[in-house]
């Protein structure tokens, strides 16, 4: 049949499983008409007099349907059918990662949809709403400016899904010092400490996004631990970006990594960066002629010599 | 020596304990009151509660005198108002008098310490402000309205005492203090 002009696509939600009727625009019931799928004729089986009837739709239904209506068989009427799920209760989250500046919530679905979804999100703290910028898609996520600090009132974030098929929403509330969770910590740095076999020197920095540490100061937990053993150490840290580990097992890699929290509120980042590094190893001695006698004799008499324990002078850094 | 370090390790020490002891008292109080997600309105007595919470540009601002100045005042309301909580307690809890006691000791020596540095540093005692405290009455629900945003409100003040004394520490020399009190004689 011939397929002449073009005409207006519809669009139709339908719920994933659900029986779909689509009529031909406004023929008569009695029309004669056809239909294709996706330019694939469907056979009359599927046809309810002028009326296409879908059973139990799946994705896969999902698609462009289009009537002809004899007897010159032209486009009658085109839809887009989406085949799709209303949202479930969205899960939102909140946090603070650059404390006082402002938190952030982000959003998702615990299951997909299949068709477009959209969110609205409303911020009240003190009866009042406060604006939340939404980041450009696909990202689910907004940003909200601190206008106070130490405050003693919830934080109340209402968000709500919502799609052609129905919509869903979720509330949470929080106090402003439960949400402060910063970055992990950044440059982590581990060495050896000359001619000390037992010692790893490992520093840090803060994470760039922690916009005020001398108000708002970090505390740090080390954990660190030989590649050869899963039992991790730790040591907390409350001042400084640095610390000497003095109990390392001579000659043994570690793997040692960071994590950040506001000395008062909130909880620990996660972990930073794992860096790895050996204890410093006393260099084997070149072995001249000379020296080779000497060692020999040596090396007859004892089977295990003990590394020379040097003194620390003061400029030294020293675990005190 | 009154040293800021001490008062701002009594800060965290209190800031500590009053997660016990909240706990333990609003557990007393019983539900709602010990149930995470309350969230009351506030109202009469608790108005006068003073409030930590602040503009964030204007704390910014805030010099040491103002800082310790707030501190000052915030704790002079909240250490009368304790005191009326531990004497509104029942006797037939000596474990909740004691902690209420011992943190009422605790606070007043953070009171008498922020008291003293200021006056080191030169600074006047701000005058208490004739805030009403609730008188000791029955346990009504409203009464343990107020208790429970007083409890809340000390928590955040020592949190934002312990920003403050923390940055007090760092800018203020241990030395300007000794200074300071040798000049006036101490």
């Amino acid at each position: 049949a011939q397929r002449p002009s073009q005409q207006e696509t519809h669009i139709h939600y339908a719920q994933l499983g659900t029986d779909v009727t689509l009529l031909c625009g406004s023929v008569d019931q009695d029309a004669a008409v056809t239909w294709t799928a996706n330019s694939t004729d469907l056979d009359a089986s599927h046809l309810n007099g002028s009326r296409l009837v879908l059973r139990n739709v799946d994705l896969s239904h999902s698609g462009q349907y289009t009537c002809y209506e004899g007897p010159s068989w032209h486009v009658k009427y085109r839809v887009n059918l989406r085949v799709g799920l209303p949202p479930k209760e969205p899960i939102v989250m909140c946090r603070s990662n650059n404390y006082p500046n402002g938190f952030y919530c982000s959003w998702h679905l615990p299951s997909p949809t299949y068709i477009n979804d959209t969110f609205n999100i409303t911020v009240v703290h003190d009866s009042k709403e406060i604006v939340c910028k939404k980041e450009m898609p696909p990202k689910n996520r907004c940003y909200i400016q601190f206008l106070q600090v130490f405050s003693t009132k919830k934080y109340k974030v209402t968000l709500t899904a919502s799609n052609p098929l129905g919509s869903s929403s979720t509330t949470i509330s929080f106090d402003e010092f439960a949400i402060v969770k910063p970055d992990p910590p950044e440059n982590v740095v581990a060495k050896p400490v000359p001619n000390n076999a037992r010692r790893l020197l490992v520093s840090w920095q803060y994470p760039s996004s922690w916009p005020d540490p001398d108000s708002f100061p970090l505390k740090f937990f080390l954990r660190y631990r030989p590649l050869i053993i899963d039992q991790w150490q730790h040591v907390e840290l409350s001042d400084g970006t640095s610390h000497i580990i003095t109990d390392a097992y001579a000659g043994k890699e570690y793997i040692i990594q960071v994590a950040a929290k506001d000395n008062d509120i909130g909880t620990w980042s996660d972990w930073s960066v794992a860096v790895h590094a050996t204890p410093w190893t006393e260099e084997p001695k070149h072995l001249t002629t000379e020296a080779q006698g000497a060692e020999t004799t040596t090396a007859s008499t004892s089977a295990f010599v003990v590394p020379p324990t040097t003194r620390l002078s003061d400029s030294d850094v020293t675990d005190r | 020596r009154q040293s800021i370090q001490q008062m701002y390790d009594l800060t965290r020490y209190l800031e500590h304990q009053l997660h016990t002891l909240a706990a333990t008292y609003l557990n007393y109080l019983g539900p709602p009151f010990n149930e995470p997600d309350f969230d009351p309105p506030r109202i009469i007595g608790a108005k006068a509660v003073p409030s930590a919470t602040v503009d964030i540009q204007e704390w910014h601002s805030l010099n040491d005198n103002a800082r310790l100045a707030a501190n000052y005042q915030a704790y002079s309301y909240l250490l009368r108002y304790l005191r009326t909580m531990d004497r509104a307690t029942p006797a037939a809890l000596p474990t909740l008098h004691h902690s209420l006691a011992h943190f009422s000791a605790s606070l007043q020596g953070l009171l008498g310490s922020i008291g003293g540095i200021m006056a080191s540093l030169g600074y006047s005692l701000p005058t208490p402000e004739p805030s009403v405290v609730p008188q000791i009455d029955p346990p009504t629900f409203l009464r343990k309205m107020d208790d429970f945003w007083l409890l809340k409100e000390l928590q955040t003040w020592l949190w934002r005492s312990a920003k403050d004394f923390n940055r007090l520490r760092k800018r203020v020399p241990p030395s300007a203090v000794m200074l300071h009190l040798e000049s006036r004689g101490f």
